[in-house]
């Protein structure tokens, strides 16, 4: 058997039945331990398909790990079935709910649980899919200050590695709860984008392969070509955001380059479509992540601009 | 009727937040409401009140918002519609932010006043009896026993999260009064009145309000420790035996989990203490450990 599949939390239903939040266990228990855990919100189907890309390459090699490799496929199965950001009846945002509760309701249950599962591991990355209204450059997501973490994540594949200082509901998140854990992040909200989850799957073995688990005859690639990121901070990601209600229509792709004052989009008139705002970039830099969903109201965030003098 | 803030939104109509206001002078009293969409019960109350306060001449000033998240209310939801963003986890809000920022800024500007309060409903599946949520001490408890609801709630750190009204408030050290009753997603006209009369004779004490109100005792007035929590240890269909406001005695059939299918009995539940039922659980479809009931010590 190359995997140990474990139950490590169900979900009672009114009518008896069960939901069970799994685990697969990669290598023989000895090692560093490495976890990655998908499915957190269940409107980001990408990190599930990175989970069970990563699966299916370490069924083939798993006799070579040199180390213990979990994989969480699907945290939130009931919002996952219904493609929706929360844990459904309870409406509540899993990620809002760590490091949860013993004796509570399904969601702080399994929150509770898989903080218990996790403690121990080495390095811990959560891999997810970009808010449902917005499509997302590769990138990590590492806490500011962080160094191992950041070390890490220059070898994830991504295009940028973002150092966050955690914001006010950071500290009920799944990785606040770690040291030196990662947020994978890219593709488009609540579906599925070509490539993607190839890129992504390629950061995750190539981790495995820094960390010693995975040899390097055992990548699908080969090192040379893991992209290397540039390295940014709050002060370099600019939001965007529309001043007035209306649809917004971008001009440019996720990660193109754009100059200060370039177009990333207009805000139009739903009705009439007349031009009532053109949002341009304020510096030279790359789309980071672009509204997909175009309705705006005043305040409504279209894009964030990295800006791109430093690393790149 | 004063219009505070607006936004622009496509496909409809500009978003008002908007004020009553009554009187002058001090001492001021902020009355909001439907922060979340689908809590209407401090609307009505606010609708309540303002019928009153336009017949009276007032020592003091009365700001009301009866509706914080009106196209939350327009589609019967909790959060605001677009983004589906809590407005009451968006303070202190931004004004450069995004549309719940926004809003939130602006309420927190326009409710500089030296009491402020705000009204919830209970989540559509639980009703709870009209109550005053308080800190241990200080004049906030005052204010809150002047209000003669049913029950006074003193909780240590309750509201201490400053993304939400009441902590906002209170991190700025203004006297705020978190008021909870009846049920989301319905109207409780019951609730909503007696919620109007802790307003008008929390005014009366404060001396806005020149004539009296009917008095009213507290039932309850506790702490977290002479409060009663009863979960379901299993899931099923809930079917209750009390009502909220019923008194209860030990041993007092409070209510079962069946099997939904079947109806067979999976769970009984009974009382341990005598008190007042101040929680009910409306949605009969439970989880496992799920609250089902509250019982509160009597005065």
């Amino acid at each position: 058997m190359s995997s140990i599949i474990s139950v490590i939390c169900s979900a009672g239903m009114p009518t008896g039945e069960r939901i069970d939040i799994v685990r697969r266990r990669f290598g023989n228990g000895e090692g560093p331990r490495f976890a990655l855990v998908a499915g957190v919100r269940g409107d980001t189907p990408e990190g599930i398909r990175v989970a069970h890309k990563v699966c299916a390459h370490l069924q083939e090699y798993h006799t070579a790990l040199k180390g213990t490799v979990d994989i969480y496929p699907c945290v939130n199965p009931l919002a996952a079935h219904r493609g929706i950001r929360r844990w459904p009846f309870f409406d509540q945002d899993l990620n809002r709910r760590f490091p949860g509760r013993a004796a509570a309701h399904a969601p702080d249950r399994v929150a509770f649980r898989l903080v218990e599962d996790l403690q121990g591991v080495d390095q811990l990355i959560e891999v997810r899919g970009a808010h449902s209204a917005f499509t997302e450059a590769l990138q990590a997501h590492v806490r500011k200050g962080d160094s191992n973490a950041l070390n890490v994540a220059k070898h994830a594949n991504v295009e940028v590695v973002w150092e966050r200082c955690p914001g006010p509901s950071s500290t009920s998140t799944l990785v606040y709860q770690f040291r030196d854990s990662i947020v994978l992040e890219g593709g488009t909200g609540n579906r599925l984008t070509t490539g993607i989850a190839d890129d992504l799957c390629n950061g995750v073995l190539n981790i495995l392969n820094v960390m010693g688990i995975l040899p390097d005859d055992c990548l699908p690639f080969h090192w040379a070509g893991v992209t290397r990121p540039s390295v940014v901070d709050d002060d370099s990601v600019y939001r965007l955001r529309s001043e007035v209600g209306g649809l917004f229509l971008p001009s440019v792709k996720p990660w193109e380059i754009v100059s200060e004052g370039h177009c990333i989009g207009v805000v139009v008139d739903p009705i009439s479509g007349r031009h009532l705002q053109a949002i341009n970039a304020p510096v030279e830099g790359r789309v980071l992540a672009l509204r997909e969903q175009p309705v705006v109201l005043p305040g409504t965030m279209v894009a964030r601009v990295v800006r791109t003098d430093q690393n790149v | 009727m004063s219009e505070i803030y607006r936004l622009e939104a496509p496909y409809r109509g500009v978003y008002k937040l908007e004020r009553l206001s009554f009187g002058s002078g001090s001492p001021s009293i902020s009355v909001v409401a439907g922060l979340h969409g689908n809590e209407l019960n401090g609307l009505h109350t606010c609708n309540i009140v303002a019928g009153l306060l336009k017949m009276i001449r007032l020592n003091g000033t009365v700001h009301l918002f009866p509706s914080i998240n009106t196209f939350g209310m327009d589609q019967g939801t909790k959060r605001w519609p677009l983004d589906d963003r809590d407005i009451n986890k968006a303070f202190p809000g931004d004004p450069e932010g995004s549309a719940v920022e926004r809003i939130a800024c602006a309420l927190l500007e326009a409710t500089e006043t030296d009491i402020c309060i705000d009204i919830h409903s209970a989540s559509p599946l639980m009703r709870e009896i009209p109550q005053v949520r308080v800190p241990f001490s200080g004049k906030e408890v005052e204010y809150a026993r002047a209000m003669g609801l049913p029950m006074v709630w003193r909780r240590e750190g309750d509201r201490l999260d400053t993304t939400g009204l009441i902590g906002a408030w209170r991190s700025e050290g203004r006297a705020a009064l978190h008021v909870i009753g009846g049920r989301g997603a319905t109207l409780d006209i019951a609730a909503s009145r007696t919620m109007a009369n802790g307003v008008m004779r929390l005014l009366y004490h404060l001396g806005v309000l020149p004539v009296p109100v009917d008095a009213d005792e507290n039932r309850v007035d506790t702490t977290k420790s002479g409060v009663q929590y009863i979960y379901g240890m299993i899931g099923g269909f809930w079917v209750p035996e009390v009502r909220v406001g019923d008194e209860v005695k030990p041993g007092h059939l409070l209510g079962k989990i069946t099997e939904v299918i079947g109806g067979g009995l999976l769970q009984e539940f009974r009382a341990e203490t005598a008190g007042l039922v101040v929680t009910a659980r409306t949605y009969p479809v439970v989880h496992a450990q799920e609250l089902l009931i509250r019982i509160a010590e009597l005065s």
